[in-house]
């Protein structure tokens, strides 16, 4: 059964690859995505993170679910929304599976189509401002 | 002939109105009742068989107790059934008139037996033998049948109904009917049923204050205000005089909404049941009966939305929600319209966002409701 949460919660990864830990799958594949200090050529001191919710879980569960019936696998992703500093997990997909290719192809494949879909948004802000990340486009905002 | 002074003193609450529409009876002829309770209907009208066909066997008896136990069960006090399209009371062929009789007798009995109160019927056609003669069998035809109804006690009664005037079709001009009502005689049994996107279509205009009461006054100088039995509330799709009968949903069509407005808080027509015949029965029943409460208790015939901007759209508000009023009709499409008048950061929605209604994606073409919450959602960023 698949698992999909938006939280404004840490996100604990051990936790989450306990989720989807079991007796039949020998094979873990989490990833983790992690604030980092640069985007586009600018500094960034920290994110946010901004979540229509409910939606978000709702197509989060989507992912999660055709993922696992596509690959045979247990799916779990758990995604940050509010302020983040750098270094902090703003996502967290645990895929278990019986062997490896499947939560590797799963695993990447959730994430690609995770950014695509999910009503998340990310704002980065460093000593040039705050930005609204919008697809390809980076727009300046004037409220913090 | 009429009496204007029927004015009513105490028209009953906005709540208590007789307001319903159309139902369908697959199933059982009391389905129309329970199926209208869900949708809020205080008010019934139906077909007592299939209205495409002449000969109908006679009701069984469980299915009438089951109609009589369902009224009681829904609380629904008004019924009104609709007869067959193939009768023709003013038919220049005997043999359809007298198939057209025959017909409508078993109308009145079933309707009698299912302790409905008016029948509404069409009042036929000439068919380019004649209109005055064609009158004449319709009169002829209505009281001979309410005479040898009224001997068998029956409480049911006719109400002949205004028509759009397609073809050959009589009851498009209130005279037509004035002229009818005249020569069978004041009969408690035997009145009107004005349906709006008829009259409308027949060339008797609705919108605006002068039209409405011109259309109205002259209703009640042919026919009168007391013969009034039921409205059917329907919007039109086809323009004014053009006598084409395309019914349209409440406050989309070509009367739109403030007609229908004017209508349900008319203290002349408070006590008069209203039934809506607009299309889309399974979906659209329930909005248009809400569309005329709505209106019955003097409420905007506007609906209130909240639009939630997300991404770098929040910063145009603040981040906090905005609520626009939209007309009935309003879709998605017409709601991004207005936010980008409203604001030019808003201007390229359309084409840049996705949109969603309460938690599920949509597209531009889907309609808005009372309340509805639209989130505005540009190209994502999360991962």
């Amino acid at each position: 059964m698949a698992i999909a949460r938006v939280t404004d919660d840490i996100i604990d990864s051990q936790q989450t690859e306990l989720l989807v830990s079991s007796d039949v799958n020998g094979a873990i594949c989490t990833f983790v995505g992690k604030v980092r200090n640069h985007s586009r050529g600018k500094s960034v001191e920290f994110l946010e993170y901004k979540a229509f919710v409910p939606l978000a879980e709702k197509e989060l569960m989507r992912i999660a679910g055709e993922a696992e019936t596509r690959w045979g696998v247990n799916v779990a992703i758990i995604h940050r929304f509010g302020r983040l500093s750098i270094g902090e997990a703003s996502v967290v997909i645990s895929v278990g599976s019986p062997h490896r290719a499947e939560a590797f192809a799963a695993c990447q494949w959730c994430i690609d189509t995770l950014k695509e879909t999910v009503p998340i948004w990310k704002r980065e802000t460093g000593p040039d401002g705050s930005f609204w990340i919008e697809g390809d486009e980076s727009l300046k905002t004037g409220c913090c | 002939m009429s009496d204007t002074r029927q004015t009513v003193q105490h028209p009953p609450p906005a709540e208590a109105r007789l307001i319903g529409a159309h139902m369908p009876t697959s199933g059982g002829l009391y389905k129309s009742l329970t199926l209208g309770r869900e949708i809020d209907c205080s008010a019934v009208q139906l077909f007592t068989c299939s209205p495409r066909q002449w000969n109908h066997a006679t009701l069984k008896q469980e299915d009438v107790k089951r109609f009589l136990d369902a009224k009681h069960d829904t609380g629904i006090v008004f019924t009104v059934a609709h007869d067959s399209y193939l009768i023709n009371l003013a038919a220049p062929s005997e043999e359809i008139l007298w198939k057209s009789q025959a017909a409508f007798r078993s109308e009145l009995e079933r309707a009698e037996m299912l302790d409905i109160g008016w029948l509404v019927t069409h009042m036929g056609a000439h068919l380019d033998q004649g209109e005055d003669e064609a009158l004449e069998r319709l009169a002829q035809s209505v009281t001979q049948i309410l005479d040898e109804t009224d001997k068998l006690g029956y409480k049911v009664g006719i109400a002949l109904e205004t028509t759009a005037g397609q073809g050959t079709g009589l009851g498009w001009r209130f005279e037509q009917l004035g002229r009818i009502l005249a020569a069978v005689g004041d009969h408690t049994r035997l009145g009107v049923c004005l349906d709006t996107c008829h009259v409308f279509v027949a060339g008797y205009d609705l919108r605006g204050q002068k039209a409405y009461e011109l259309t109205w006054s002259e209703f009640d100088r042919e026919i009168g205000y007391n013969k009034l039995k039921v409205i059917h509330a329907n919007d039109a799709k086809k323009p004014l005089g053009s006598r084409v009968d395309r019914h349209e949903h409440i406050g989309n069509g070509e009367i739109g909404a403030e007609p229908f407005a004017r209508l349900m808080t008319d203290p002349r027509l408070a006590h008069v049941p209203v039934i809506v015949e607009t299309p889309d029965s399974d979906t659209m029943h329930a909005e248009n009966v809400a569309r005329l409460r709505r209106l019955a208790s003097g409420q905007s015939p506007k609906i209130s939305v909240t639009v939630q901007l997300y991404g770098h759209l929040s910063d145009v508000n603040s981040g906090e929600y905005l609520t626009l009023e939209m007309p009935f009709f309003a879709t998605v499409a017409d709601v991004a319209e207005l936010l980008a008048k409203r604001d030019k950061r808003l201007e390229n929605i359309r084409a840049n966002c996705r949109f969603a209604v309460g938690e599920e994606y949509t597209d531009l073409t889907r309609k808005v409701y009372d309340g509805a919450v639209v989130a505005v959602l540009p190209p994502v960023s999360g991962g």
